[in-house]
C-alpha cells in the first residue's frame, strides 16, 4: 500500500498545475484525452511487451519483470489520473480498484497468491481469479468442464488457502518452513532433508481440522448431495500446484478412493493427501526435477466416485510411435486403479484418428479379475463373471465416442494427452483426469531434425514472428471473415490474411493459428500464448501458398511450414515434456500476466460495462480507454458548447450534407478560406476517409423518396421532439483534428454519430457509430438497422443492434484498415439515407446488402 | 552455416537456472551443435579444462564464480574459442571491460532467442 500512496502522490504532483478542465475549455479537453490515449499506449505497449516474452523466444530475468511491473502500475496510475481530470473526476473510485489489483499483483510477485480465496471450492464454480489454489488436477478438470462441456464426475476442492490455514492452524509453520528452506539451498545435506521431512510428515498425521473448514466441507458435500441421486461415494486425490501442469508427478501422492461423504470422513483422506506432499519420494522428485524451485503447497479435489463397469487409460497419441495418427485405449472391467497398476491382464484397442475415429484393432485379453468398490471403504478384487472375461470391455461406440474426447482433448490442451476414463453402470463415458502424454522421459533431441527441408517441401521458411512457439500439424482452413469461423474443423490450422481476436472461439480446436498480417503483440496473440496455440503471425505471402483442405505442418519454433504431414516434428512435440523449459521466472511472469491482461470488461456496446467489473489492470484500461472515448462523443452532442468562441467553418460539399466543422488543431489546412472549406481542405485523416466513402458516384442519392403518411405520423410520434427539424437543419458538426473526427449527422428523422480516432498507431485507434431513427413505421427502420448492422458485420466491426438503434466498433486496427472502414462508413450513411422507405419486405434486407457488398449502390433507384 | 555433418562444433552453456540451460540445449542442438550444459561454473571449467570445445555462452552474474573469470579462462584454454556473455544487470563499464577481454558479443537480458542464435551462428562462422 505504500508503493501505491507514495505512487499516488508522486503522480499527483506532475500532473497538478494544469487548470481544472471548464465547458468552455473544449481544446484543454481534448488535450487531456489525447493524455488518456497516450498513457493507456504506453500500458498497452508494456502489457504487450510482457506477453511478448512469452512467446519463448526470449530468455529474461526477475529484474525485468519488477521493473516493468512498477513502470505499469505507475502509467495506469498516470491513465486513472488523467481520466478523472476529462471528465470532472467521476472515477475516482478507480483508485480503490487500482489499489486493490495492485495489492494481489504484489502477492503474485512475492510467491504468495496461494493462500489467498476461499478453502473449498465446487469444481463447476472455479473462476478463473481461483485457478491457481486448487492445483494442477483440478485446473484441468475445471477448464475441461468450462470450455469442452465433456462430461466430468462432479465435486469440490480443498484448496491450497485451507492447506495453508491447517498448517497454521496446527503450529506447522516453523517445520514446514524450515524444510523448504532446507530443499531450496544447494548445499543442505541429504540426510538433515530426509529427517525433517519424516518429522513433519508424522506431525501431518496427527493434524486437526480448523472448525471453519469442516462447516465448509460439510456445506460443499451438501450441495453435492443435492445434486446426486443414489448413494454417493467421493474419491480424494491430490491436486498439488505444480502436479499435471508443468511437472509431472504422476503416481507420487496418495489417493483415497470410496470415501464415506462425511465431513470428518473426508478430513481424514484429507490428511492423507497432505501427508504425501511430504513423502520419500516426492521430496527426492523436488530436489532432482524441480532442483528445489519455489514453494509447493496442495490442494485435494473430493470427487464423486464413480461407480465403473469399465475403466482405464487413454492415450491420444501412440507413445511408441507418436508420429501415427493412432491413439491407444487400456481397459479393465471394474475400478481403473486395475489398469494404471499394470497388475492384471487388460484389452488393448487401438483407433484410427484420422478424419474419424475409428477402431483398428482390438487386443481383448482373459480378465479373470478386477477392482471394485468395496462396501467396506476402499476397493476390493473380484473375481469377473465367466461371461464377461474374454469379452471386449468397451463396445465400438463407447470406443469411438471415448476417442472424439481424446481428440477434444489433444486440441484444446495442444499436447497429446494421458486421459483417465471411467464407464458408469448408465454406460455414460466420464473423464477422470486428463494431462500431458510424456513421450521419453531423457534426450528429446533427434538428429532426424536435421535436414528437415531435404525430405519435406517448403511452403515458408524464416517469414512472420513467433507469437506462440509449438508445433501444429492439420488441414488448412482459410478464414477470412467471422462467419467462416464455424466452418473450421477439429484440429484444422487456422490460415487468415490478417489476426483477429474473434479467433478465440476456435482456439480451442484449432492445431495452430498462421496469418498475412499480425503481431505478436496484438491481443489475438496474447490469447494464443494464453491458450498455448502454436502461433506465427506477419507470414508474407502464406495466403497464396496454401489452400483450404492442404495439409501441413506448422513449426513455430523454427517459423517453418511445410507441406504435408512432418512425423519427425509429431515426435519431438511429443516428447516434450509441457513448459519443462520453463524457467521459475517465465512461470512467474505468465503467472502475472494472466492477472494483468485477462480482460472481463470485453464489450462495451453490453450494458454491464462498469467500474466493479474491473478485475485486472487491462480491464482498467479497457475502461478508460472507454469513459474517454465517451467523454468527446458527448462533446460532440452539444453544439452550443461547441461553438461557443471556436473556429467553425461552413463545409461546402458536391453533396447537400450540410457539414459545419470545427478545427481543435490539423484538421482543417491552413490555406482554407475563414468562413468556409471544401473536401481539398480536409485534413483530417478520418474525417477525409469518410467524406470520400460519402462522396463516392451514385451513393448519395438526392430523388425525394415518397413517404406514406402512416411513415410520417409514426415518425412525429417516436422521434425525439428536437429531431422534427426537416432535413439539412445546419446541425451537422464536424469535430477534428488531424486524426479525429466525430461527426454528428442529422438527416431529417434519423442520426448518424460517427467517433474515430485515426493515427499511425494502431493500439490508438477506434471507430464508434451509431445509428438510429428514421422516417418510416418501426418494422421499416428496423429492417433499415438489420441492413446496416448486417453491413457492418462484413467488415468486421463488433455490431449491436435493437429496434431501429445500431452501434458497432472497431478498435486496435492500422490506419489503412481504418481508413478503409471510415470510407465504407461514409458510403453507408449515404446508400442507407433514405433507404427505409423502401424496405417493404424482409427479403429487401439480402438484396441491398448483397447490392452494398457489390458495389451497386444505384439499385436504391432501380 | 552450420557444420551438420558428423563432426557438429562444441558448445559450451553456463547458466544457473538449470532451466534455462535445458532449454539452450535444445535450441542449439536442434541447430546441430554438440551441447554440454553447466549450472556450475567450476564443473563447467573442469570439463573445459579436459574437452575440447568452441564456442562458451555463459551467464554473468553466477554465485561461484562471474562471467569474465569464465571468459579469460576460456580464452586461455583455447584462444581461438568464442565466448558469449549473457546477462540480466548491464552496466556499460562491464560490457566494456568484456570487449576489452575479447568477448566475442555480450547480450543484456531480455532478448530474443534468435539474437542469441544469430550471435552463435556468427561465431561459428569464425569458427569455420
Amino acid at each position: 500500500m505504500k508503493f501505491v500512496q507514495d505512487l499516488v502522490h508522486r503522480i499527483k504532483n506532475v500532473i497538478v498545475g494544469t487548470p481544472p478542465v471548464t465547458a468552455s475549455a473544449i481544446r484543454e479537453k481534448f488535450e487531456r484525452f489525447k493524455q488518456v490515449l497516450h498513457c493507456n499506449q504506453t500500458a498497452l505497449e508494456l502489457i504487450a511487451d510482457m506477453g511478448e516474452k512469452l512467446s519463448g523466444e526470449y530468455l529474461f530475468d526477475r529484474h525485468y519483470i519488477e521493473t516493468t511491473f512498477e513502470e505499469l502500475s505507475e502509467t495506469l496510475l498516470k491513465c486513472i489520473h488523467n481520466l478523472n481530470a476529462l471528465c470532472d473526476n467521476r472515477y475516482t473510485e478507480l483508485y480503490e480498484v487500482f489499489d486493490r489489483i495492485h495489492d494481489r499483483l504484489q502477492l503474485i510477485l512475492q510467491g504468495r497468491e496461494d493462500r489467498q480465496g476461499p478453502p473449498v471450492i465446487l469444481l463447476r464454480e472455479i473462476s478463473k481469479a481461483e485457478y491457481t489454489i486448487v492445483g494442477g488436477k483440478a485446473l484441468h478438470l475445471a477448464k475441461i468442464i468450462g470450455d469442452l462441456e465433456l462430461p466430468v464426475p462432479d465435486g469440490f476442492v480443498i484448496t491450497t488457502k485451507a492447506y495453508h490455514d491447517v498448517i497454521a492452524y496446527n503450529g506447522l509453520n516453523p517445520k514446514v518452513d524450515r524444510l523448504e528452506g532446507l530443499l531450496a539451498s544447494p548445499h543442505a545435506s541429504p540426510e538433515d532433508i530426509e529427517a525433517l521431512r519424516k518429522e513433519v510428515r508424522q506431525a501431518i498425521s496427527r493434524i486437526e481440522p480448523p472448525p471453519k473448514l469442516i462447516e465448509d466441507i460439510g456445506l460443499a458435500l451438501g450441495r453435492l448431495k443435492n445434486n446426486t441421486e443414489g448413494p454417493l461415494r467421493l474419491a480424494v486425490r491430490s491436486s498439488a500446484q505444480e502436479e499435471d501442469m508443468d511437472f509431472s508427478f504422476a503416481g507420487q501422492f496418495d489417493s483415497v478412493l470410496n470415501v464415506e461423504p462425511a465431513p470428518e470422513k473426508v478430513f481424514s483422506a484429507y490428511k492423507t493427501v497432505v501427508a504425501s506432499l511430504f513423502g520419500r519420494y516426492v521430496i527426492e522428485y523436488r530436489r532432482a526435477v524441480l532442483e528445489g524451485e519455489g514453494q509447493m503447497s496442495i490442494a485435494a479435489l473430493c470427487q464423486i466416485m464413480v461407480d465403473g463397469k469399465s475403466s482405464g487409460v487413454l492415450y491420444t497419441t501412440d507413445p511408441l510411435d507418436p508420429a501415427s495418427d493412432v491413439m491407444v485405449v487400456v481397459a479393465n472391467w471394474g475400478q481403473g486403479e486395475a489398469v494404471v497398476d499394470g497388475k492384471m491382464p487388460t484389452d488393448t484397442f487401438r483407433l484410427s484418428k484420422k478424419d474419424r475415429v475409428k477402431v483398428i484393432d482390438k487386443k481383448v485379453s482373459k480378465k479373470e479379475e478386477g477392482l471394485f468398490l468395496s462396501p467396506k471403504g476402499g476397493l476390493e478384487k473380484r473375481k469377473i463373471p465367466e461371461d464377461l472375461q474374454d469379452k471386449p470391455c468397451l463396445s465400438d461406440e463407447q470406443l469411438i465416442e471415448l476417442g472424439e474426447m481424446g481428440i477434444k482433448l489433444e486440441n484444446y490442451f495442444k499436447h497429446p494427452q494421458d486421459i483417465e476414463w471411467a464407464v458408469g453402470q448408465d454406460d455414460d463415458v466420464l473423464i477422470l483426469q486428463s494431462r500431458a502424454l510424456l513421450v521419453k522421459k531423457d534426450e528429446v533431441i533427434d538428429r532426424s531434425l536435421l535436414n528437415l527441408e531435404e525430405k519435406y517441401e517448403l511452403i515458408s521458411s524464416g517469414e512472420g514472428r513467433t507469437a506462440q512457439q509449438g508445433i501444429g500439424y492439420g488441414p488448412v482452413k482459410i478464414v477470412k471473415n467471422i462467419q467462416e469461423l464455424k466452418d473450421v474443423p477439429e484440429g484444422a490450422v487456422l490460415v487468415s490474411p490478417r489476426d483477429m481476436s474473434v479467433f478465440v472461439q476456435v482456439m480451442k480446436k484449432v492445431s495452430a493459428i498462421v496469418t498475412e498480417v499480425g503481431t505478436p503483440v496484438s491481443h489475438m496473440s496474447t490469447i494464443c500464448r494464453e491458450l498455448c496455440v502454436p502461433c506465427l503471425v506477419n507470414v508474407k505471402g502464406i495466403m497464396s501458398k496454401v489452400h483450404d483442405g492442404m495439409e501441413v505442418t506448422v513449426d513455430a519454433e523454427d517459423r517453418k511450414i511445410y507441406k504435408g504431414k512432418v512425423g519427425e516434428l509429431l515426435v519431438y512435440r511429443s516428447c516434450q515434456q509441457m513448459n519443462v523449459f520453463e524457467s521459475s521466472d517465465f512461470r512467474l511472469l505468465r503467472r502475472l500476466l494472466s492477472e494483468v491482461s485477462r480482460l472481463n470488461l470485453v464489450d462495451p456496446l453490453i450494458e454491464d460495462f462498469r467500474i466493479e467489473k474491473c478485475e485486472t489492470y487491462h480491464d482498467i484500461l479497457r475502461f478508460i480507454h472507454e469513459k474517454a472515448v465517451k467523454e468527446l462523443i458527448d462533446l460532440g452532442k452539444d453544439p452550443k458548447r461547441l461553438l461557443q468562441g471556436l473556429i467553425t467553418k461552413r463545409l461546402d460539399l458536391p453533396i447537400p450534407a450540410g457539414i459545419l466543422v470545427v478545427d481543435l488543431g490539423g484538421g482543417i489546412s491552413k490555406d482554407a478560406p475563414e468562413d468556409h472549406c471544401e473536401f481539398k481542405h480536409i485534413v483530417s485523416i478520418p474525417f477525409k476517409a469518410l467524406l470520400h466513402g460519402m462522396m463516392t458516384p451514385g451513393v448519395w442519392h438526392t430523388e425525394v423518396m415518397e413517404v406514406s403518411f402512416r411513415d410520417v405520423v409514426t415518425s412525429m410520434i417516436n422521434a425525439p421532439t428536437d429531431a422534427i427539424d426537416g432535413q439539412y437543419s445546419g446541425h451537422n458538426i464536424a469535430i477534428v483534428t488531424r486524426e479525429y473526427v466525430n461527426l454528428s449527422l442529422r438527416f431529417g428523422y434519423h442520426f448518424n454519430i460517427v467517433d474515430a480516432y485515426c493515427s499511425d498507431i494502431p493500439r490508438d485507434n477506434h471507430i464508434y457509430f451509431r445509428f438510429l431513427g428514421g422516417a418510416t413505421d418501426i418494422t421499416k427502420r428496423s429492417r433499415r438497422a438489420r441492413l446496416i448492422g448486417e453491413i457492418l458485420m462484413s467488415y468486421d466491426l463488433n455490431v449491436k443492434m435493437k429496434g431501429d438503434v445500431v452501434t458497432a466498433r472497431m478498435t486496435n486496427m492500422p490506419r489503412e484498415d481504418m481508413e478503409r472502414v471510415l470510407e465504407i462508413l461514409g458510403r453507408l450513411i449515404g446508400f442507407t439515407r433514405q433507404l427505409d422507405v423502401h424496405m417493404d419486405s424482409d427479403e429487401t434486407v439480402q438484396r441491398y446488402l448483397d447490392a452494398f457488398l457489390r458495389g451497386e449502390y444505384d439499385v436504391v433507384c432501380q | 552455416m552450420i557444420d551438420k555433418s558428423d563432426n557438429p562444433l562444441r558448445l559450451i552453456i553456463i547458466d544457473d537456472e538449470p532451466i534455462v540451460g535445458k532449454r539452450l540445449k535444445q535450441v542449439f542442438s536442434k541447430m546441430g551443435f554438440q551441447v554440454e550444459i553447466f549450472t556450475n561454473p567450476i564443473s563447467a571449467l573442469e570439463f573445459m579444462e579436459n574437452n575440447p570445445f568452441d564456442i562458451v555462452v555463459t551467464d554473468f552474474k553466477m554465485e561461484e564464480l562471474d562471467g569474465m573469470e569464465i571468459l579469460s579462462r576460456a580464452k586461455q584454454l583455447n584462444p581461438k574459442a568464442r565466448v558469449i556473455i549473457i546477462t540480466g544487470y548491464a552496466k556499460p563499464e562491464t560490457a566494456k571491460e568484456a570487449f576489452k577481454s575479447g568477448v566475442f558479443d555480450f547480450m543484456v537480458k531480455p532478448f530474443r532467442l534468435d539474437e542469441l542464435k544469430e550471435a552463435v551462428s556468427r561465431a561459428a562462422k569464425t569458427q569455420g
